[in-house]
């Protein structure tokens, strides 16, 4: 049950810094010129997020949503956790690039 | 459909034929070529030079390939093909300086020199008017300069038709003329100038009449114009500029002893309109003539010269833009639009009137080319496109800080996956970005430059021209932060700026970019090259995101 919430926390936090990311993609206005800034802009919040994305879950996962029982319970809530991160991290780069593809055309095709 | 010649002369007609060159830059004569002719006694006015240079750069923009000029297209930029002919009469060789030299007065037996000498004294006066330089046109000596001018057209012909001494400029006129000779019935001809100033006032009376004898000549009378079927139209354009008077020490010299004098621009409108009214040779030769004119207090023109000398002519010669030279270039479109009033026997005279509030004027987009056939929101669909187009080019690519301009869109189009463009050429770009920079506005380090848009706005301010007063910043920083799809005085013709999966924010620019990849350019364009693509593509997507009702 506690392994459960972990996972639950990483993916909605993944998904949560996905939002971030598409929203700060969106908001970045287009660039003209010989040397437009706005591609480069975008993937680099798409990285900086992607970074700080697996902070998030294990900064959540350790210290905000910490469950309560045994020693046992909490040492399987914590590899839960780990574990959530790294998939937390994939998801959000799966994702990622999914919705880049989809909209190739747009501001969210400058991640990828 | 009529084939379309247009005749410049002299500076304001000159000016008004950059007006009429930016109305087919927006597109305002579809699946038409025109006959361009500049016709001056000065070739090297300043006014004369930017114009040609504005055509040369308008056909470079259309030329793709070995097609010089490209073809005509329709509901594109830059549809109209456009053909230059420059015609120039010469007065730079030894005795051709002024009129005593060029009447060869004293040449002949001594009687005829008197007969001469007198019929001369009757008509010009002659210390000043037979002896000033005609390099610099004619000084508002009208009676002199029609002569002058018709003598001109004359003696080409004949040296056409004689085969010696032919002079590039002569060969010119004969293929302006050969075109016109060839439409025929077909042909609508339509002449810009003045009727205040010099060269202008004193050819519109007598150019259909030099024109048919120039035809007769060549032809050895086998061929003429026909004026109950030719269809010539003009713009009677009284006076709306003026400029610093003369001094009695520039005028102590002789060949700048006539030198025109604006204060009398008024009074010479005035006799030119009753000489217009009264003379059968402009009754018959003219179909329609549109009176044109700034009824308030006119502009000085030369305010930023700061000699004391008044500008007679040559390359100094360079005065802003005014609207009036815009509305004649739409009395222009008018003519060669209709499709009535070509039968009169007798010149119809056209005027209309502007809205007048709090001492200065309002246009809306209907006083310039009127509301038939939703004219007025064509014109105001493509020249607002044209003028969205522009910032994108000069400011969001800042081709008028010197960045590459429409070469970024270009890029930015290819990375929203359009890259169809991506072959047209730099030196092709540069030349979209100096005519958005002769159309608009650019910078010389950090002084803005008012490009031909912005000049006849400020004609016109306080009053209202077209489009909100936010689509005219003049500093780099305005210029960034301009929202290019929100031009308009009427909230309704901005771009879209709804909020979309892909454009949570809202950006009109954004929302444009998204048209742009729905949108293609479309088999009634007639446009086949990869340039003239790429502008019907550009024309179709700002049209759309403006929403003009124009079906």
């Amino acid at each position: 049950m506690e392994s459960t919430s972990a996972y639950i926390i990483s993916i909605v936090t993944a998904l949560v810094f996905l939002l971030l990311s598409a929203f700060i993609a969106n908001a970045i206005k287009f660039e003209g010129g010989s040397n437009p800034k706005d591609p480069g802009k975008r993937k680099m919040w798409f990285w900086i997020l992607a970074v700080l994305n697996p902070v998030a879950i294990l900064l959540l996962g350790l210290f905000a949503f910490v469950p309560d029982g045994n020693i046992m319970v909490i040492q399987k809530y914590k590899t839960a956790i780990y574990i959530g991160t790294g998939i937390g991290f994939v998801l959000y780069i799966v994702l990622g690039f999914v919705l880049s593809k989809i909209f190739k055309n747009g501001k969210l095709g400058h991640w990828f | 459909m009529d084939k379309l010649f247009v005749i410049a002369i002299g500076g304001t007609g000159m000016r008004c034929l950059e007006s009429f060159t930016h109305l087919c830059a927006i597109g305002m004569f579809d699946n038409q070529e025109i006959e361009l002719l500049t016709l001056d006694t000065d070739q090297t006015n300043g006014n004369k030079g930017k114009v040609e240079e504005l055509i040369r750069l308008y056909t470079r923009i259309k030329t793709s390939g070995t097609t010089d000029g490209g073809t005509p297209n329709a509901n594109t930029f830059f549809s109209a093909k456009l053909n230059l002919h420059r015609y120039y009469t010469n007065y730079s060789g030894t005795g051709r300086e002024n009129y005593k030299n060029i009447t060869k007065i004293s040449t002949g037996s001594p009687e005829q020199q008197k007969a001469n000498k007198l019929i001369s004294d009757l008509f010009l006066d002659n210390n000043s008017v037979q002896e000033f330089n005609l390099a610099h046109g004619y000084r508002a000596q009208t009676h002199l300069g029609s002569m002058l001018m018709y003598h001109g057209i004359v003696e080409a012909a004949r040296n056409i038709a004689k085969g010696a001494d032919v002079q590039p400029q002569e060969r010119e006129l004969e293929t302006f003329i050969s075109k016109l000779e060839k439409a025929g019935a077909n042909a609508r001809v339509f002449i810009f100038g003045s009727v205040f100033g010099g060269t202008g006032a004193s050819s519109i009376p007598v150019i259909p009449k030099a024109l048919q004898d120039f035809v007769k000549i060549r032809s050895g009378g086998t061929s003429t114009i026909d004026f109950s079927k030719a269809k010539f139209g003009s713009t009677l354009l009284t006076e709306y500029f003026t400029f610093k008077k003369p001094d009695d020490k520039q005028k102590s010299t002789k060949e700048d002893s006539v030198i025109a004098d604006s204060s009398f621009f008024p009074l010479n409108s005035q006799a030119a309109l009753q000489f217009y009214q009264s003379d059968p040779t402009v009754q018959k030769c003219y179909k329609i003539l549109y009176h044109i004119g700034w009824p308030i207090e006119s502009k000085k023109v030369d305010e930023e010269n700061s000699g004391h000398k008044t500008i007679t002519g040559g390359a100094t010669q360079k005065n802003p833009c005014h609207i009036t030279e815009l509305l004649c270039a739409c009395a222009a479109y008018d003519f060669f639009t209709r499709k009535n009033g070509f039968d009169n026997a007798k010149a119809e005279y056209l005027y209309k009137a502007v809205e007048f509030k709090n001492n200065s004027f309002n246009f809306s987009f209907n006083d310039f080319v009127g509301s038939v056939n939703k004219a007025g929101e064509t014109f105001a669909n493509r020249l607002g496109a044209f003028f969205s187009l522009a910032h994108i080019c000069l400011s969001k690519n800042g081709a008028a800080v010197g960045d590459n301009g429409i070469k970024g869109f270009i890029v930015q189009c290819q990375q929203a996956k359009l890259p169809q463009y991506s072959t047209i050429t730099d030196d092709e770009c540069v030349d979209i970005n100096d005519y958005f920079k002769l159309f608009a506005y650019t910078f010389d380090g950090s002084k803005f430059i008012q490009g031909w848009l912005y000049q006849i706005r400020n004609t016109v301010l306080p009053g209202t021209f077209l489009f909100n007063s936010k689509a005219f910043p003049d500093t780099a920083p305005e210029l960034n932060k301009l929202d290019v799809g929100a031009m308009f005085i009427d909230g309704k013709y901005h771009w879209p700026d709804d909020r979309r999966m892909n454009n949570i924010t809202g950006d009109r620019y954004t929302n444009f970019v998204g048209e742009l990849i729905n949108t293609n350019p479309k088999d009634e364009q007639k446009v086949n090259t990869t340039k003239e693509k790429f502008l019907a593509h550009i024309y179709n997507a700002i049209t759309i995101s403006q929403n003009f009702d124009l079906n």
